[in-house]
């Protein structure tokens, strides 16, 4: 049998960079939309985006949920999901279901996977939703009267979550409701919801709660739900008495999808280590990755069965070729690559060995090192944890320290209780100095020790409803071995006038109060690949011609404010006594010989005899344009002359 | 250089001081062997190296055989590129009993390279000599030989092994890109002082002589191998063009400017490892041994295969549940499951995507890309001072304007020196080439040394790459009534805020590094002066393991002192801060949380409850209820035949209910704790966790791992773990499980021993053992433990040292449990 220690496998780190996204990927994540179908919610109103269509906030949730159907799919394919009504008088159909549910709950879909067919049936009623408006409502029968209570609501989620949800997976309840208080004036109902809720929590279940308020009906959290949500313990926050509960949103209904959003991915830490201030002086943190690259999902390998595809899993198994025996991975040693095989003249070494290299050692002792040797020299035997080594000026962090994305820490008091207003007094002490920290970190047992600058973050809010929230960026430095310097060290710099006429362009092109906004550069690359995967699964036509790219420049903003400036700069240059300057090549006299004259190649372009010229000069020509130089001297021709009809 | 000598080696685990002992002229070899080895390293053609001896039996070499003379040197190996061959050599290498003279060597090593050399003028030459400067040299004509060597440019390095009690000589970095070798080693009897402190003045007369010579000790050559060096990356100039406007449609008023794109930082990586395996059949031992009779041991380098397969026998059942992970995890786990997969050739495959649990067809693997153009479009400024520094996502890039074409260069220039003055950033969108994905940016103005000015581009987020994740805040708390909160232990009172403003001001680097030329003291910490340990480290551990035979006998030396030096904040500030961190402990109190003892479920909400709770309590247990029923059923049915049975024995009608399971297993998974009837009324399976346990019944070594993996649960893992296994061992007809929960006790056991869980695990098994003698007991896994014996025993007192771990069981204790047992179950069969 394989060690127990087959988790730490050396394996992992050599792909640290990939095992970021699959820290996310590998885990599942099972969302329950818990939506309420009250009279209120079916009340129709004018549609937040379309005009002269009038739609319910059922509609909207429902869109919503059909919206981050879509998006779960693709980022986390084996996730689950499931869509269960509330205050609806409509029966559930029985069969095949292991329990009941709560009487006026409806499950509309139940906890699966993810699947297209799911999806396009609650497109398909959103669809008819909006031709036929009333239609929700004769579909899911608003309870009339006295509402469910939320006990019984929440005990229902518990059964659906029950039947459905693989066990490993994080569980989370998106209860979507405009009624503030659900069961007026009954202490029993109240007590009832939050010990059912207790329940569903220490089943490792999350809600997130999603109210709606509007202006002639606000939501008022205090009448019911702030006595009966807890902080979510399971997470991480304590259970505390007396503050809000930091989960409860209240929302326009128009930002429902976008408040749904942030609560997309589950919050999940990406270690939880000591951060030593000092000897002796240390608390408790966790990482989250709050920047992390998105990238296209892999393909897999599937196996057709005849009547359905199944995927194929992998695995990967080390041999020895010279008998082609398997190697179990807990006895995998490692070393240095042996290199060619010695190829001595006339010794005893031609036999079986040839092919496969091999070292042979008196018996008994081990040239190759252990994978625990491994991690040491990797580690060099230093404990997960995040060393402060001092605080520098904020402004010693440079552009160029760069390397890799940041990770967020925010403290942890469930390891050491103090943790927060140590770590709070720590990030204002050096807002107020601006100060930056300096820290040594080995986030994980299989990491490598890394410097990192700490970044104080403090809170802000930001349009949208989203607040940044305060924590410390730790941006990874680069080491010694990762600088490198600069090639070019001179070159011809501009005169002032030049200069100043660019700054009136770019004057013209400035947002003021700006910064980079990455909410509006959606990856249209990802996105173009998810439109066509989404395509593939509902087996639809995709059409390349409604892909928007949001990241394109915005042309004819550029050339209506800064058009006219922009060609006086371009004259001023062509003016510049730059433009005569033929820099000397130093080198053999054949280098200088291809530099050949762009006028010369645009004479010869406009003769039509650009085949007199010779590929190197074709070639050198393209390489001066940073052009592609591959392809026989008829590709060459072809697109120099492409160039040239281009920059006429 | 056949005596032996002491070597200190990287302190034990415990920190205590090792030494091994070898003779002078294999601690020699390793620097040898190290120097080859960089050279088999890099892989370079023109690196090429040859060795010849002196003091050795016979004698070999170029000019005796013309001239006779020259005794007891030999070229052992002749000059050419080193591979693991030339280290199997050198390894080979004896003491001897003879002398020979090094300068005869040192002539021999001139002319063997000179002919080698012969057509190649341009080549650098080294020779190093080895010694222990104990061999009688004859120094007539030396003057002769260097000028030999000074017209021939050659580079001569003299290496002296000597021992730990003279004092170093000055030393001096050993050159790199050796050429050649020569390698040198001697044995001598009499009258060592003498001819040691002669032959050293002559090496430094000789090397003093030479245009390059240098002399140094093997000692510090062999620290100095380890020491760090960044290995130069020249970036190679991409070209690309920076674009503003529409260049098809309105070409007079948009702008290109064709410039080069480099590299500013570049992530380094460690250089991988190979995997190697012992390679078990004697015969390939005997035969690579050759001809030394001694029996060796064989690593070969191992080849990777990648196998698919399909797991039959999850089809008919829960497909849903089997994740990729599990998958993988499970291959891990051994080849309990290797019955139900099954392996399908590559050709076999299609490729496609998951989109949830839907096939969606894609056999070329990706779709067709969104069309780009390469280049990089400028969107539009804004101010630098709102620039989000811990958004930037990866390496820095340089753009620099084409090199040769000026007024491309002015053109950048005045770009660059505008938004320099208006101190503003770009946001741009770079195609690297056609047809590729686009990446967001921001370009920010550089001017280098007030002589060339250029770009510098950092990827910035897309809007899929933020992931929003809400945090309590931190300075702000409001009540449930909705109001602020100024006083809680989450927030720092002002006594707080005061020490740790000291703390800050205290541990400031800006004034604690080396002193400037002025006096005054510069900061401390210099990114170019940082060395990565990984890439470090692991390169000396490579070479090391490439020179020495055995690493558990020579371990590799401590790293170098450079690569520590950024590791612990300076002194000078830790100094200052310690009446202020004293402070901080003081005022903040800050305390670790105790590992909590899994929280026992308070059952008085339950009450509190409508009926409903009731209920749901119920249904909770339901899972884990139908488990025994539902197997009892089938048991039973499959009893009936045998009513007539004697059940007195407990021990046999274990057994056969064994037999009869077997029976039933088999239309199942071999490995699944359901019986197929109950898995069909629900897919899922149920984890078998009793609450607020993380481990469960149904797959007690998965859940398991996965925890210890975690890492931060280790406590309540083995807690809970220790607790599973006694629940299932107690159910009826748990035998057909016990491989499994000997399974689980050995990684148990394991971990406990790692983890210094070893208490835990010795109250674990002394009720184990409790719980299965009594009756109703298990006697039968009990032997089954036994059987095992020791290593699964408790854990003695010796063996918890070993780990660092302490235990309250001495070692004869550890077997008596075991033995107890044996006693007592011979009595029950008495």
């Amino acid at each position: 049998m394989p060690a127990y220690d087959d988790w730490n496998n050396i394996d992992d780190e050599e792909e640290e960079e990939l095992q970021d996204a699959s820290f996310f990927e590998g885990k599942r994540d099972v969302i329950l939309f818990c939506i309420d179908c009250s009279e209120s919610m079916h009340e129709l109103r004018d549609d937040p985006t379309y005009e002269d269509v009038k739609t319910s906030h059922l509609f909207t949730a429902l869109e919503s949920a059909m919206q981050i159907q879509k998006k779960k799919v693709i980022v986390g394919p084996n996730d689950s999901v499931g869509i269960l009504l509330f205050n609806t008088t409509r029966p559930n159909d029985t069969k095949g279901r292991a329990s009941e549910l709560k009487k006026n709950s409806y499950i509309y879909q139940p906890i699966a996977p993810i699947s297209a067919p799911t999806i396009q049936e609650l497109i398909q009623l959103l669809d008819a939703a909006r031709e036929d408006p009333e239609l929700l409502k004769t579909t899911f029968p608003p309870v009339p009267g006295k509402k469910m209570p939320m006990g019984d609501v929440f005990t229902s989620c518990n059964w659906v979550l029950r039947d459905g949800a693989p066990k490993t997976a994080s569980k989370r309840i998106f209860l979507v409701t405009d009624n503030d208080d659900p069961n007026p004036g009954s202490k029993q109902l109240l007590t009832s919801a939050k010990t059912t809720l207790i329940d569903l929590t220490q089943a490792g279940v999350q809600i997130e709660p999603f109210f709606i308020a509007t202006e002639e009906k606000p939501f008022d959290a205090s009448k019911f739900y702030s006595s009966v949500l807890l902080p979510n313990t399971v997470n991480d926050e304590e259970a505390e008495d007396g503050v809000l509960p930091e989960s409860i949103s209240i929302t326009r209904i128009d930002d429902l999808l976008s408040q749904m959003r942030f609560h997309e991915v589950p919050k999940r830490a990406l270690f939880s280590v000591q951060f030593e201030l000092s000897k002796g002086l240390v608390l408790g943190i966790k990482g989250y990755g709050l920047v992390t690259e998105q990238k296209k999902g892999v393909y897999k390998y599937f196996v057709d069965l005849g009547d359905r595809m199944e995927v194929a899993g992998s695995r990967t198994v080390y041999l020895d070729e010279s008998n082609q025996a398997e190697v179990d991975k807990s006895k995998l040693l490692f070393g240095m690559e042996l290199g060619a095989v010695p190829q001595d003249e006339g010794s005893d070494d031609e036999d079986d060995l040839s092919g496969s290299a091999a070292r042979a050692v008196p018996l008994g002792r081990r040239p190759f090192y252990t994978a625990d040797e491994i991690r040491s020299f990797r580690t060099l035997d230093l404990e997960p944890t995040i060393k402060l080594l001092g605080f520098k000026d904020k402004s010693e962090l440079a552009f160029e320290d760069n390397i890799k994305h940041s990770i967020f820490i925010f403290p942890d008091e469930q390891r050491y209780s103090g943790s927060k207003r140590t770590f709070t007094a720590l990030l204002k002490s050096m807002v107020a100095k601006k100060k930056i920290g300096l820290v040594l970190a080995l986030t994980r047992r299989n990491a490598t020790p890394v410097f990192c600058a700490m970044l104080p973050q403090e809170e802000k809010a930001e349009e949208g409803g989203w607040n940044e929230p305060s924590g410390f960026h730790l941006i990874p430095l680069p080491f010694a071995d990762d600088i490198r310097a600069a090639p070019l060290d001179e070159a011809f710099r501009a005169s002032d006038e030049i200069r100043d006429a660019a700054r009136a362009w770019i004057e013209k092109l400035c947002v003021k109060n700006g910064t980079y906004p990455p909410d509006s550069y959606p990856n249209p690359a990802l996105a173009f690949h998810n439109a066509q995967l989404q395509a593939s699964a509902f087996r639809e036509e995709f059409d390349p011609e409604s892909f928007e790219d949001l990241t394109r420049p915005p042309l004819d903003m550029i050339h209506k404010r800064a058009g006219n400036l922009l060609k006086e700069w371009k004259k001023m240059l062509a003016n510049d006594e730059s433009a005569n300057v033929v820099v000397a090549t130093t080198g053999s006299k054949r280098k200088a010989d291809v530099n050949v004259d762009e006028a010369e190649i645009r004479s010869k372009h406009d003769a039509g005899a650009l085949s007199k010229l010779r590929v190197d000069q074709l070639k050198d020509f393209l390489k001066s344009k940073s052009q592609s130089v591959s392809g026989k001297k008829a590709d060459l021709i072809e697109r120099v002359g492409e160039w040239l009809d281009t920059h006429g | 250089m056949g005596k032996t000598r002491v070597v200190e080696l990287s302190p034990g685990p415990n920190g205590e001081e090792r030494t091994t002992k070898m003779t002078n002229l294999e601690w020699a070899l390793q620097y040898v062997k190290l120097k080859v080895q960089e050279m088999i390293f890099n892989g370079r053609k023109t690196d090429q190296c040859g060795v010849i001896l002196f003091g050795s039996e016979e004698t070999d070499n170029i000019i005796s055989e013309k001239s006779g003379g020259y005794e007891h040197v030999s070229e052992y190996i002749p000059i050419a590129q080193p591979n693991a061959g030339t280290l199997a050599k050198l390894d080979a290498l004896k003491p001897s009993e003879v002398s020979g003279d090094p300068i005869d060597a040192l002539i021999v090593g001139i002319e063997t390279q000179d002919v080698y050399l012969a057509k190649k003028k341009s080549w650098t030459r080294k020779i190093f000599i080895i010694t222990d400067g104990e061999n009688p040299i004859e120094i007539e004509d030396w003057e002769a030989t260097v000028k030999k060597m000074n017209a021939l440019d050659i580079n001569v390095t003299v290496v002296q092994v000597k021992p730990q009690t003279l004092v170093r000589l000055s030393t001096h970095a050993i050159n790199r890109g050796v050429d050649f070798d020569d390698e040198e080693f001697q044995f001598q009897e009499d009258d060592k002082s003498n001819i040691k402190s002669e032959n050293e003045a002559f090496y430094h007369k000789l090397t003093n002589a030479l245009d390059v010579g240098i002399i140094g000790t093997c000692a510090h050559a062999l620290q100095d191998i380890s020491r760090p060096e960044v290995k130069q990356v020249k970036s190679s100039l991409i070209g690309s063009v920076i674009r503003l406007g529409d260049v098809d449609v309105r070409p007079d008023e948009a702008i290109e400017v064709i410039v080069r794109a480099s590299k500013c930082t570049a992530l380094a990586r460690p250089k991988s490892w190979k995997k190697f395996g012992h390679r078990e059949t004697d015969e390939d031992a005997f035969m690579e041994g050759g001809d030394e009779d001694e029996p060796k041991a064989v690593f070969a380098q191992l080849k990777m295969r990648t196998e698919y397969y399909i797991d039959r026998s999850e089809q008919n059942a829960d497909e849903e549940m089997k994740t990729e992970e599990e998958e993988n995890e499970d291959s891990e786990l051994g080849h309990k499951k290797d019955d139900n997969l099954e392996k399908v050739e590559k050709e076999q495959l299609v490729k496609g995507f998951k989109y949830g649990s839907t096939y969606a067809p894609c056999p070329d693997g990706q779709f067709p890309r969104l069309p780009t153009r390469k280049g990089i479009d400028i969107c539009g400024f804004f101010p630098a001072k709102s620039f989000r520094r811990e958004l930037s996502m990866g390496e820095v890039q340089y753009l620099w304007a084409d090199p040769g074409t000026p007024q491309q260069q002015v053109a950048l220039s005045s770009i660059v020196r505008a938004m320099t003055d208006k101190n503003v950033m770009a946001i741009a969108r770079w195609v690297s080439k056609d047809g590729m994905d686009p990446k967001m940016g921001v370009l920010v103005p550089r001017t280098l040394d007030g002589k060339i000015d250029c770009l510098l581009w950092v990827q910035m987020p897309f809007a899929d790459d933020v992931r929003k994740y809400t945090f309590a805040p931190l300075g702000r708390l409001v009540s449930k009534k909705g109001e602020v909160i100024t006083k809680h232990p989450y927030l720092p009172t002002d006594e707080q805020q005061e020490a740790m403003d000291s703390f800050v001001d205290a541990m400031d680097l800006m004034d604690v590094g080396d002193k400037n030329e002025d006096g005054t003291r510069g900061q401390w910490f210099d990114t170019r002066l940082t060395y990565n340990p990984a890439i470090h480290r692991t390169k000396q551990a490579l070479f090391h393991s490439a020179v020495v035979n055995d690493i558990a006998t020579n371990p590799l030396d401590p790293p170098h002192p450079e690569l520590l030096i950024y590791m612990d904040p300076p002194k000078r500030a830790v100094k200052r801060a310690r009446d202020a961190v004293e402070e901080c402990k003081r005022v903040f109190k800050i305390k670790e949380v105790p590992k909590k003892a899994p929280k026992t479920r308070k059952d008085g909400h339950v009450h509190a409850q409508e009926d409903d709770g009731e209920e749901l309590l119920l249904d909770r247990k339901a899972p884990t209820r139908t488990q025994p029923e539902g197997m009892s059923q089938i048991t039973a049915a499959a009893n009936t035949p045998a009513p007539s049975k004697p059940a007195a024995d407990s021990d046999s009608e274990t057994e056969d209910e064994e037999e009869e399971l077997l029976l039933v297993k088999k239309p199942g998974p071999s490995n699944h704790p359901l019986p197929t009837p109950a898995r069909s009324l629900s897919p899922p399976v149920d984890p078998g966790r009793a609450p607020g346990r993380i481990i469960g019944s149904t797959y007690p070594l998965k859940d398991f791992k996965k925890n210890i993996a975690q890492g931060d649960v280790v406590t309540k893992a083995v807690e809970d773990l220790g607790f599973v296994i006694q629940e299932i061992v107690m159910k009826p007809f748990s035998s057909r499980r016990h491989k499994e929960l000997l399974e689980c006790m050995k990684a148990l056991r394991d971990v406990c021993l790692k983890e210094d869980e070893i208490d835990a695990w010795n109250v674990f098994l002394r009720d184990l053992k409790k719980s299965c003698s009594n009756d109703p007991g298990n006697p039968e896994f009990w032997s089954e433990i036994q059987k095992l014996g020791r290593s699964i025993s408790l854990i003695s007192t010796p063996e918890a040292a070993k780990l660092g771990g302490e235990s309250d069981v001495p070692e004869n204790a550890a077997e008596v449990v075991s033995l107890a047992y044996l006693s007592k179950r011979a009595r029950i069969q008495a």
